[in-house]
């Protein structure tokens, strides 16, 4: 197995488990109101969008072009 | 051992009724401080912006992306490692979140647990970047030999500054709380901390995009 390989296996489960805790603690924060929630809840949510983009990248589907050698 | 000696009930309700017993002159503040940091966090975001704009003006003007540098092309960034190293830093968002979490209901044992955590996988971070500089450099991508190279370093400096200073506002704030500035209804600091530290987060997703992935 190469390293690369290796690397985007454990991105691969730390983005599962990351972007899923993410979004549970986006949906319990949902009802929250105020200022620094509704800026918490914008940043959590940009965050699990984060996850997706580093799962797509583990899993070849964005970003296929850079292996290093 | 905080929890057990919490002289409040738990559960969100008794969280947001803490929240508002405090004194008129607190509320006050933490209301002004919190439009101030929030301002303070926009201010940044520009900065970013700034550096973002120039690196899509000079890619999207540039005849071929990667450029080319002595006859040769050079190389995509490495996706996997930086895969792997965003969810180092997207982990201790949520290791943030949930330290934030159990200082509101109390458990400060458990807050400092996830307050080492959140410093340990930013530490990390830090030194996935060094690795990451250092494979880069080796791919022959210098700050100044191409747009590409003076990009990614300035950004990813950028950034990464901005991550080291979390580190130690964190250690900051852990030591502060530790020695009781911070109480059950009053803890600006922390929730300032904790909203710092996921804008860095989130400035490494557009980051992470920019340069891996597009």
């Amino acid at each position: 197995m190469t390293e690369a390989a290796i690397f985007k296996g454990v991105a691969l489960i730390g983005a599962l488990i990351v972007g899923i805790t993410a979004s549970v603690q986006l949906k319990n924060d949902w009802q929250a109101r105020g200022l620094d929630a509704t800026v918490t809840k914008l940043l959590l949510g940009l965050m699990a969008f984060g996850c997706v983009l580093a799962l797509l990248a583990a899993v070849n589907v964005l970003g296929v072009r850079g292996i290093r050698s | 051992m905080a929890s057990a000696a919490a002289p409040y009930p738990s559960g969100h309700a008794a969280v947001a009724a803490r929240y508002d017993a405090v004194d008129e002159v607190y509320r006050e503040t933490r209301d002004i401080r919190l439009v101030g940091f929030v301002l303070f966090l926009l201010s940044d975001c520009i900065l970013f912006s700034a550096f973002i704009f120039a690196y899509v003006y000079l890619r999207n003007s540039a005849p071929a992306w990667p450029p080319f540098v002595d006859g040769r092309q050079l190389p995509w960034f490495d996706t996997s490692f930086a895969a792997f190293n965003s969810i180092v830093l997207f982990g201790s968002g949520v290791t943030m979140h949930f330290a934030l979490e159990n200082w509101k209901h109390l458990d400060k044992a458990t807050f400092y647990r996830w307050l080492i955590a959140t410093i340990v996988l930013g530490l990390g971070f830090l030194l996935g970047q060094a690795h990451e500089w250092t494979g880069v450099l080796h791919d022959g991508v210098t700050w100044p030999g191409s747009a590409m190279g003076a990009s990614f370093f300035t950004l990813t400096g950028l950034h990464g500054f901005h991550v080291f200073v979390g580190v130690c506002y964190l250690t900051i704030l852990g030591i502060q709380a530790s020695r009781g500035v911070y109480t059950g209804s009053k803890y600006f600091g922390l929730t300032a901390g904790t909203l710092y530290w996921h804008f860095v987060d989130v400035v490494w997703v557009g980051l992470f995009f920019l340069f891996y992935i597009w």
